[in-house]
């Protein structure tokens, strides 16, 4: 296993001094606080100081956007009572909030100034008693996030319709529920020296390889870096080759693809803030499977496959593949077919690789508007594209007919690609391919093609190749990568990535867990 | 070291893009060659391209002039008379989609070795088009004819040529590997398929006689080549008799009388024709057998061909109707042409080398006494959608 060892810029943002743990005195205390804070107008310090009797004097904490407010009020109300309460075996008020509260769930207590930091900004309302060097920390936090909703990027006609939200737990629970098994392990790990981002890491005990964990959990555990603010920050500072364009990580925004990869002996890794999960190690084939391919008849979803594969090296060849042929193989073509592309091209007066371009430009140009504008006038761009730029240009004798089929028709191969990622990488493959094209013919195409397969040989997720089942070629591992074969064949997980725990007919490991 | 790797990395990006798409030709550059004819003039040949006119094609672009142009340019040879029609059109003789060549019958008459020899040399050409000649006219007066239904003449007289050939058998396909090594073969010639016009009718002005006047393109007999020369024409029988002969007539009509004067129609389904040799009395002598397949396509009178006396009759009258044919053609090859287009000297060549050494050099002499046999076997397989004759009167 490759161990990447890469200096990711270090951020300026660490804390002054870091280990300062809590002074004694509860003043000294909050005016390091609000010093710390500085500006900060939603931090709410109340201090309840007692003249009469300074230890018991204490200040309640909290930031004002990040709490929930009925909760806060209440705790307040809790420690009213507890001043009222007449017989006291000790007059240390720290030990008799401790008391009251000890029923809440996640009651933490810490002696450091960067703890207490960290529980202020996760929502959390902090206690701090005069005298004592020891915070109390009740979670407060504000809940509030997106309903589950439908996933709108990876939409299934048959299957569960949830998907992630922006609240890692949320997520979280998803998967969970759909294992029921404690051999599920989850571990809590936190990226960003700034953003102090929660990324959890997923997998199921033996079924997952323990080197790959230990080097996923390695890999991020170095991560140096200011702020994580999605999944796919982590997967590049992490992915075994940085310089490529394929993705490395499988993100997908459905609970149940994350469940069949954890089956499968894979690692999900959810960044809070991001309704996308990684799941790695991820191989070239999964990029092509959608998780509803499990929830049809194998005969369907293995032609289905089939034509998302066709799909994926028509989208990428056929623009240059035209280019190629009508400009230098034009002996290939049978008679017919080359009469009526002559006739279409007769009085185009770009060469068939500038025209290609400025279709196949116009067409991302179209597919980018569509992503960043408005919703409501989606119908427009969709009006001025097929009905200005295509017609128009046909009808002005600027581009001929079969250049707007032949982009239309790789735009719409390009979309039966169920991964975004993957899309986008074909996307800018294919333009390369066209200049290939447009110089050398078909030569360049196939050279072009050696190339890249060279390149998708060499790459490796996690350590597993990339192009694996195909190359290297493990027989067994192919009844679930171009074809879908039935879930009673499917009988052990992928080699190279399951743990101990090979077969998935079986569940030998509940013989030792119970 | 990185440094050199990037460094080679930049000179092949160079050397791809300084190649700058050498041998690249846009589609709208090229004057596509569908048809090409050659005729003898005093001059040297001329040589004559059709070129599609890709305006004209297609429905959806405005039409402009006809479907193809003629250009025509005179050498010394073919190639640079090919080359000299640049002087005419900017655009590039493109002749890989080449589906015809049509010899001018004095070109043919005169010998065609050396085009054969530039069009199997020359990269630009396929192999797959076929070659004709036109009976008693010049190949211009065939190029210049415009068709109707397939509009561009090239590929109409190739469609046609290969569905006549398995549709009535009245001709035959000859591409230029077949023919250039008939020719180089001992004791074989070649046929070529011929090529005429039909005259116009008279009255031109009628909407279905637009097209150059009425006259229309059609397939005539098969010319008869000795070495690279054309000597003379099998007649529309004769054509058949040789396509029956080599096996090439699958599923051509025939018809028989029987009783003087009923007709039955025949359509063959399946036909597979074995020459062997033989020596008998040190003398080689030649036995077609001629299997054939036919259902009945008409009939008249009143013979019932269920019965199976019957059906016997018929296959009998068939067969002999055939061998008639087959001895009638071999006999105008032996003694008119004095030319072995069957090649049956190739296969008195393979089955006795040592006889054939003797024989070759005087074949076209051997060939005119060769006795040949024939065998004809017709099967009767089906009497049609109905059984019985149709209007015979139930006694």
């Amino acid at each position: 296993m490759r161990i990447s060892r890469r200096r990711i810029r270090r951020s300026g943002y660490t804390h002054s001094s870091p280990d300062q743990v809590l002074y004694k005195q509860l003043q000294d205390n909050l005016t390091r606080i609000k010093t710390d804070f500085g500006q900060s107008d939603d931090l709410v310090v109340n201090c309840f100081e007692w003249t009469a009797n300074p230890s018991l004097s204490y200040a309640c904490i909290y930031i004002d956007t990040l709490v929930d407010k009925d909760t806060v009020n209440h705790l307040s109300e809790e420690l009213m009572k507890l001043k009222r309460s007449p017989e006291q075996e000790t007059d240390n008020l720290f030990i008799l909030m401790r008391r009251q509260f000890s029923s809440i769930r996640d009651l933490k207590t810490g002696v450091k100034f960067i703890d207490l930091y960290a529980e202020l900004l996760s929502g959390n309302t902090v206690f701090l008693a005069d005298g004592n060097t020891e915070y109390l920390s009740i979670p407060t936090e504000n809940k509030d996030s997106r309903a589950i909703e439908e996933p709108s990027s990876q939409t299934v006609i048959r299957g569960p319709k949830e998907g992630f939200s922006e609240r890692i737990n949320t997520n979280i629970l998803l998967v969970r529920k759909r294992i029921r098994s404690h051999h599920v392990k989850l571990e809590n790990l936190t990226v960003g020296n700034l953003t102090r981002t929660a990324v959890s890491l997923m997998y199921i005990e033996n079924i997952a390889k323990d080197t790959i964990v230990r080097e996923i959990r390695r890999r991020i555990k170095e991560i140096e870096t200011a702020s994580i603010l999605e999944g796919s920050y982590i997967e590049e500072l992490i992915k075994d080759d940085k310089y490529s364009i394929f993705p490395e990580f499988l993100s997908t925004e459905k609970p149940d693809t994350v469940t069949a990869a954890l089956l499968e002996g894979k690692v999900a890794i959810f960044v809070d803030g991001s309704p996308y999960a990684l799941t790695a190690p991820a191989v070239f084939v999964e990029f092509l499977h959608s998780s509803e391919d499990f929830y049809h008849n194998f005969i369907v979803s293995s032609m289905v496959r089939l034509l998302r594969f066709i799909a994926l090296f028509l989208t990428l060849l056929t623009p240059s593949a035209y280019i190629a042929i009508t400009t230098f193989h034009q002996e290939i073509i049978p008679t017919p077919l080359l009469i009526s592309i002559a006739a279409q091209r007769e009085g185009v007066p770009f060469p068939t690789l500038i025209e290609a371009f400025l279709m196949e430009t116009t067409f991302e140009v179209l597919r980018e508007a569509g992503v960043r504008m408005p919703r409501a006038i989606g119908s427009a761009i969709s009006i001025v594209g097929a009905l200005v730029l295509g017609q128009a240009a046909v009808e002005a004798g600027i581009i001929s007919a079969v250049m707007v089929i032949i982009v239309s028709m790789t735009a719409i191969y390009s979309f039966t690609v169920p991964n975004y990622e993957m899309s986008n990488a074909v996307r800018i493959i294919r333009f390369i391919f066209m200049v290939l094209a447009g110089v050398l013919g078909l030569y360049g195409v196939f050279m072009g093609l050696i190339i890249l397969t060279l390149h998708l040989c060499k790459l490796k997720s996690i350590g597993i190749p990339y192009l694996m089942p195909l190359a290297p070629w493990i027989k067994n591992e192919n009844k679930d990568s171009l074809l879908r074969f039935p879930l009673w064949s499917l009988k052990y997980r992928p080699f190279g990535i399951r743990g101990e725990d090979k077969r998935k007919t079986a569940q030998t490991s509940m013989k030792k867990g119970g | 070291m990185v440094n050199k790797i990037k460094l080679m990395f930049f000179f092949c990006l160079i050397s791809v893009l300084c190649s700058a798409c050498w041998s690249s030709h846009e589609i709208d550059t090229l004057g596509i060659s569908i048809a090409a004819g050659i005729d003898l003039t005093e001059s040297g040949y001329a040589v004559y391209h059709q070129v599609l006119n890709p305006r004209a094609i297609t429905g959806n672009v405005e039409t402009v002039g006809t479907p193809v142009y003629l250009f025509t340019q005179y050498g010394d040879n073919l190639f640079s008379a090919t080359r000299k029609i640049a002087l005419e059109t900017p655009r590039r003789i493109y002749n890989a989609h080449l589906r015809m060549i049509i010899l001018g019958e004095d070109m043919a008459r005169n010998g065609i070795k050396d085009a054969i020899d530039f069009f199997m040399r020359n990269y630009e050409f396929r192999t797959d088009f076929y070659f004709a000649v036109a009976r008693n006219k010049t190949a211009r007066e065939v190029l210049e004819i415009l068709t109707p239904l397939e509009f561009t003449p090239g590929l109409n007289m190739f469609e046609s040529l290969k569905l006549a050939q398995e549709r009535n058998g009245l001709t035959k396909e000859v591409n230029i590997v077949e023919l250039a090594q008939i020719i180089l073969a001992e004791g074989y010639e070649p046929v070529l398929p011929g090529i005429d016009i039909s005259s116009g009718t008279a009255d031109s002005d009628s909407a279905m006689t637009t097209l150059s006047g009425g006259k229309r393109l059609f397939y005539n007999g098969l010319g008869v080549f000795c070495d690279d020369k054309l000597i003379g024409w099998l007649s529309e029988e004769e054509t058949l008799g040789f396509n029956y002969i080599l096996g090439n007539a699958k599923n051509s009509p025939e018809y028989v009388y029987y009783n003087e004067t009923d007709q039955i129609t025949f359509e063959l389904i399946r036909l597979h024709s074995k020459i062997s040799a033989a020596l008998k009395d040190e003398k080689p002598s030649i036995n077609v057998k001629i299997s054939i397949e036919a259902i009945i396509a008409a009939m008249e009178g009143d013979l019932d061909i269920s019965k199976m006396e019957n059906k016997i009759i018929a296959e009998q009258l068939l067969e002999s109707k055939i061998k008639g044919i087959c001895q009638n053609t071999v006999k105008k090859a032996q003694h008119d042409f004095r030319c072995d287009i069957f090649g049956f000297g190739e296969v008195i060549h393979r089955k006795y080398p040592d006889l054939w050494k003797k024989l070759k050099s005087n074949w076209r002499h051997e060939f005119s006494s060769l006795p040949v046999d024939f065998e004809i076997a017709v099967e009767l397989k089906l009497p049609g959608q109905i059984i019985k004759p149709m209007f015979r009167k139930e006694k």
